[in-house]
């Protein structure tokens, strides 16, 4: 039964999945090839001059991607249940309670990881060529919360789509925009070194928001 | 009789605006039953409720002895649900959504649903977004024929179908319930279609049931009266007269009476009457009957 519902969400979101997986090769070209340049052009010496003691970091163009695939893959998943309160139809699935929104929401969420963690070890592979394992690190606790936001926004995409009501709707989206502020503090390289376990608990922390929707749905809350 | 579905004392609010209270009805197993209302009377509300998809403000509901708000996964399978408005999974074709139901009924059959998209003479690979609102309630039905439950929930089923997408849905319908010997809890706009499908009927107003009875009783026992006399005013004070009104001169009333005891009323409350005519009725007038033109 789970393998038809992960077709279902397939059906839905394959389009989506291909264009983030497009966008994510696309975006890596580009960064690796605007570093290529710039080690042609202003010389390795210069550039590990601008990232050790000028603290730049490289990779600022990776910033809002994962956020944006994160809520696109979320509304390309729960929008079109929520059209005509299609999710009826999941909920009557002979399924015992939550297990075809649990499915649902770990095919998102392992979907989405996949695709962030080969986007990040290809990152990294990149890296370590030009640069020593200090600054892979750095760049490392830069990024992954970037990653995590995406999950992150996910989560709260899955729990605003599946709300009944337009006001409790707009009070989550408020929630969502200002928890997912917390991951884009500073991109200062290595930033969240010291707090990056607060923010993987943030991401575990919000996965069950959806629940609190499902369940008002089921008790038929209305505007 | 074994009921399968029953609710006891449904009461539902929304907010401060009450739908009904202290609901109670039964449907027996093998019987199909038709819920008849006004728009607003609270249809689509008992329906969401028996399935889970909303919380009565007050009493319960049971189908196959089940809460209806926690029903298990076996339960689930032996109840076979039409949204109104024919509403499936558009991002799907008739191939794809057919494989993916299978999936979760064990008794799933495959010929009963392909039988009835053979009808359709459209391109299996074609989505259901694109298909008319018709064709696409013979999708919904094909799947729940598929599915093969006990007990089928059918909300509208006749909403935004023309006169012969509904005809073959009621057939179908019809011929398969009958044979297989299925519980119906059935909702329509149009009550044409139900006179021809159902066995019982349960008539909601606003507020509380008027009435639940097999139809052939209520159709043999129903009557609208037609005659002439002065004014329709004092046939308003008279409880066992329904919606009294004259039109065009010609007075009409609505009443279980038999003509002799109408008569026998209208004397002893003084009340003369010339050219009494008794009409059968069908569904449709009988319901307007019970619950007025507006």
């Amino acid at each position: 039964m789970w393998k038809a519902i992960i077709y279902k969400e397939w059906k839905k979101t394959k389009w989506f999945n291909i264009g983030i997986w497009m966008v994510a090769i696309l975006l890596l070209t580009y960064i690796f090839m605007k570093i290529g340049r710039s080690f042609r052009f202003v010389g390795m010496e210069h550039l590990w001059d601008v990232v050790v003691n000028r603290d730049q970091f490289l990779f600022r163009n990776l910033k809002y991607f994962p956020i944006a695939a994160g809520i696109i893959f979320g509304l390309s998943q729960f929008v079109p249940e929520v059209i005509e309160k299609r999710i009826k139809l999941t909920l009557h699935l002979p399924l015992p309670k939550h297990r075809a929104i649990l499915i649902m929401i770990a095919y998102g969420l392992i979907l989405l990881t996949i695709t962030f963690t080969i986007h990040i070890l290809t990152t990294i592979v990149f890296v370590q060529l030009y640069f020593p394992k200090e600054i892979i690190i750095s760049m490392i606790f830069t990024i992954v919360p970037w990653y995590i936001s995406g999950l992150v926004a996910y989560s709260f995409i899955a729990m605003i789509s599946l709300e009944p009501t337009w006001k409790r709707r707009i009070f989550n989206i408020i929630l969502m925009v200002l928890t997912l502020d917390l991951f884009y503090i500073s991109d200062f390289p290595g930033a969240y070194r010291f707090n990056i376990y607060l923010v993987i608990l943030i991401s575990i922390y919000v996965m069950p928001f959806v629940f609190l929707s499902v369940n008002r749905f089921k008790k038929g809350i209305q505007d | 009789m074994e009921n399968i579905i029953e609710c006891k004392n449904l009461t539902h609010y929304y907010g401060d605006r009450r739908i009904y209270e202290n609901l109670n009805f039964k449907i027996p197993k093998g019987r199909i039953l038709g819920l008849l209302g006004k728009n607003g009377t609270g249809k689509t509300t008992t329906i969401n409720i028996l399935n889970g998809f909303l919380k009565p403000s007050g009493g319960k509901c049971l189908m196959f002895g089940e809460d209806s708000g926690n029903l298990s996964p076996e339960t689930k399978q032996k109840v076979g649900l039409l949204i109104e408005g024919h509403v499936q999974y558009s991002f799907m074709n008739i191939i794809e959504i057919e494989k993916f139901y299978s999936a979760f009924y064990p008794k799933w059959k495959k010929e009963a649903y392909y039988g009835l998209m053979d009808l359709l003479k459209i391109d299996p690979k074609q989505k259901i977004s694109t298909m008319s609102c018709g064709q696409r309630s013979q999708v919904a039905l094909g799947l729940i024929l598929a599915q093969d439950p006990e007990l089928l929930i059918l909300d509208d089923f006749s909403m935004g179908l023309d006169p012969g997408y509904r005809m073959l849905f009621v057939d179908y319908l019809n011929e398969y319930v009958r044979t297989e010997n299925k519980t119906v809890f059935v909702t329509s706009h149009i009550i044409q279609d139900m006179e021809r499908l159902i066995d019982d009927c349960l008539i909601l107003d606003y507020g509380h049931i008027i009435l639940q009875k097999p139809v052939d009783e209520l159709l043999n026992t129903f009557r609208r009266y037609r005659f002439k006399c002065d004014s329709h005013e004092p046939l308003l004070s008279i409880t066992d007269l329904l919606h009294p009104a004259t039109i065009k001169g010609e007075t009409e009333v609505y009443t279980f009476l038999e003509k002799n005891k109408l008569e026998l009323l209208l004397k002893e409350n003084n009340i003369s009457i010339e050219n009494l005519i008794e009409d059968k009725l069908s569904l449709e007038e009988a319901f307007i009957g019970l619950t007025g033109k507006y």
